[in-house]
């Protein structure tokens, strides 16, 4: 009895000053509401988030897309001249379109063919590495909880932490180096070979990323009722056919979401690569995201409507695979609910 | 055929006895229900015979065969889950071939079994929705058809009628019935209902923590309960139980006294008595009756539930409850003493340690 009324004392202490708080907003807020309507009320609650939203997010998009029209290197918009769609004629302006170094923007075509190639072999390996590990995170195993943090620790690593963790394996003095000396094979130049620096990203973010996806795989797992695969193995069914049949259909759901995050977040990479290779050796690791970097900023003949213009290409196919990922989850909750 | 024989049946999840030397012979054809509290092992018991839980200790055998390291698929027995367990991405008519697929069975034949058993089961007009677009009645005649179409030696039914309402579990309960005498196989099936198991049941087995506490044929279990779990848990409303004591025995009767001081008489025929003995004295609310006469048993009267075709009397005897079904409609409200009389009720004498004394 006197604990309850202690903790309620506590309690009520300590929310007087919120008490208080409520009663000073409550005066203006009377106000506006007799001013904006019942109705209107949701509007004016809105505004913060929007107002926020609108400022990080909207009108960064629109001065984007002005920048995108306009030349030269100045930065600030009203030091630049416009030139319409001059940049992304520029973009576009080959000689053969089925050679990208007869681009007039060659760096701008080889980051998108990395890209593009990066995305496809990265979401696939993706998918599948994230695939086994639920697969097998979702068996009786021992120590099964840590297991699930130690796939999922790597999320929490901020990219330049990656970049930089694995930089230190793959150098030439590095720890990969080390360890294969001891077994008597001779060290190797990783980071400067344009065919393994292509797998060490593809690698590397895997390992960066896979966290997340085998999360939600391994939720999807573990939503499929137990009883299903009791009663397919009353039917003696083989587990190739369970696996076929019944998991990958009843987990169709979860692996369209992936595919989709999967294919946004590869689309978009930079950060950790960046950091392991700086997109080298040559242009063999440089991707959109950093080609448009360095176009708009680091280079020394930097051209932000260049860079505003690849980006507003780039949005673009961030806009078709986002309005995918949004159709599919619309699918998936009409599915849920019958 | 369909021949179960479990002998020292014994199963344990880590230091957990779960099962605890279940010996049980279950005839072929037999319509067999394990019924019990919750968390008594049925479902685990059930699962030990269909080979989805490996026994720690003892044998399960199958028209003679041991089975013990047999799987699931191959023990030949079906099993419908008490939440159904279909495959709610396939429709109704790939749910029952599923599993006659597994064994690379003919087309034509897994067709004619669908459409045989469809239509014992009156489920041939929804074969191609899914089972999200099905009520759960339907639902559940769905997954008894996906045990039927593999015509197995034996079916083992955990709970299945739980999930519907209580109109059509009855209609339902019929059904099954009817669906038994048609296939003649062996049925295991496992309820909390005691009613279910009183209808369905050709023997019941009642079980209480990991054991048996008796086996025998509906009627058995309810006139010769074999211990105070068992006499308390069959029958409804439940048995009533008095502390009594033998105050004299006579060739043929003996002479009770409850705490209360009234006698009863109950014949007995045995040996295992003798003066002084504290029993526990068991009699159904059905069996009392209303009276007059002063020397039945005098109570106070705590609740009256009129139910219309009959009246359930809640009372208080010396400090004892005691509770009356009587038939018909009764003036009679709470607060106010009556008599009941236990005259001619078959009564029930458990000894000190629960077990029916033998004679009585
Ligand atoms: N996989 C398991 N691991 C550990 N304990 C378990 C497991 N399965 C069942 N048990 C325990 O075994 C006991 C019997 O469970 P079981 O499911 O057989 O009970 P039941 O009689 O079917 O109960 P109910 O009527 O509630 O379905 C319970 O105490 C339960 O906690
Ligand atoms: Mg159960």
């Amino acid at each position: 009895m006197s604990t309850t009324s202690l903790t309620d004392r506590l309690g009520s202490l300590l929310m007087a000053p919120v008490h208080l708080l409520m009663r000073i907003i409550d005066i203006p807020l009377r106000a506006v509401q007799k001013a904006a309507g019942i109705g209107g009320m949701a509007a004016v609650f809105l505004a913060p988030n929007m107002l926020i939203f609108g400022i990080f997010v909207l009108l960064p998009l629109v001065i984007n897309f002005v920048y995108s029209m306009t030349g030269g290197t100045a930065f600030f918009i009203s030091e630049r001249n416009f030139v319409g769609a001059e940049q992304y004629q520029r973009l576009f302006t080959c000689t053969n379109y089925l050679d990208p170094m007869s681009c007039q923007e060659d760096a701008f075509w080889t980051a998108v063919g990395n890209t593009f190639w990066f995305v496809v072999l990265q979401v696939t390996l993706m998918i599948g590495v994230s695939l086994i590990t639920a697969l097998i995170l979702n068996r009786d195993l021992a120590a099964r909880s840590f297991w699930r943090a130690v796939f999922f620790f790597p999320v929490l690593l901020s990219p330049v932490v990656v970049g930089l963790i694995w930089k230190w394996i793959l150098q030439r003095q590095g720890l990969l180096n080390f360890g294969l000396y001891q077994f008597g094979i001779e060290p190797y130049t990783w980071l400067t070979d344009r065919n393994w620096t292509f797998i060490a990203t593809i690698g590397v973010s895997i390992w960066a990323h896979m966290g997340l996806y085998t999360l939600i795989l391994l939720a999807g797992l573990q939503a499929i009722p137990k009883d299903l695969y009791e009663a397919a193995e009353m039917d003696g069914t083989k587990p190739e056919r369970v696996f076929r049949r019944i998991t990958l259909p009843l987990l169709a759901p979860n692996l369209l979401v992936v595919v989709v995050l999967a294919l946004i977040k590869a689309v978009q990479i930079f950060d950790e690569v960046y950091v392991l290779t700086g997109g080298g050796p040559g242009t063999s690791t440089l991707y959109l995201t950093q080609y448009i970097y360095e176009t708009g900023f680091a280079s020394t003949l930097r051209n932000p409507g260049l860079a505003a213009a690849a980006s507003i290409l780039m949005g673009l196919v961030l806009v078709v695979l986002t309005l995918i990922q949004l159709g599919v989850g619309q699918r998936s909750e009409k599915k849920g609910k019958r | 055929m369909g021949e179960i024989t479990l002998t020292k049946i014994k199963k344990s999840f880590g230091a957990v006895d779960v099962l605890k030397d279940i010996d049980l012979d279950i005839k072929d054809g037999e319509f067999i229900v394990f019924v019990g509290p919750s968390g008594c092992g049925k479902s685990t018991l059930l699962r030990t015979i269909a080979g989805l839980e490996k026994v720690t200790g003892g044998e399960i055998e199958i028209d003679g065969k041991r089975v013990n390291e047999v799987s699931a698929a191959d023990r030949g027995l079906a099993m419908v889950f008490q939440s159904y367990a279909l495959y709610p991405h396939m429709s109704v008519r790939q749910n029952l071939a599923f599993g006659l697929e597994n064994s690379n069975m003919p087309k034509a034949e897994v067709a004619e079994r669908i459409t045989e058993a469809a239509r014992m089961l009156e489920i041939e007009a929804y074969l191609e929705r899914r089972p999200g677009q099905l009520s759960g009645g339907q639902r559940q005649r769905v997954a008894i058809g996906r045990a039927i179409v593999r015509r197995p030696t034996a079916f083992l039914l955990d709970e299945p009628l739980s999930n519907l309402d209580a109109e059509l579990r009855v209609s339902t309960r019929a059904e099954l019935a009817a669906l038994h005498a048609r296939l003649g196989s062996t049925m295991i099936y496992v309820t909390h209902d005691q009613v279910e198991a009183m209808t369905l049941a050709h023997r019941i087995v009642v079980m209480r923590a990991g054991k048996i506490e008796q086996v025998g044929t509906p009627l058995d279990l309810y006139n010769t309960p074999a211990n105070r779990f068992v006499a308390g848990f069959i029958g409804a409303p439940h048995m009533n139980f008095l502390a009594g004591e033998v105050a004299e025995l006579e060739t043929g009767t003996a002479t009770l006294t409850t705490a209360g001081g009234h006698r009863l008489l109950v014949p007995f025929s045995g040996h295992s008595l003798s003066v002084g003995d504290k029993l526990t004295i068991g009699i159904r609310p059905q069996h009392i009756t209303l009276a007059n006469d002063p020397g039945s048993l005098k109570v106070k009267v705590r609740l009256v539930e009129a139910l219309g075709s009959e009246t359930v009397i809640h009372a208080d005897l010396n400090g004892e409850k005691l509770l009356a079904v009587v038939p018909g409609q009764k003036l009679i409200s709470p607060g106010e003493e009556a008599h009941l009389s236990v005259a001619g009720a078959p009564l029930h004498l458990f000894d000190r340690n629960g077990l029916r004394v033998k004679g009585s």
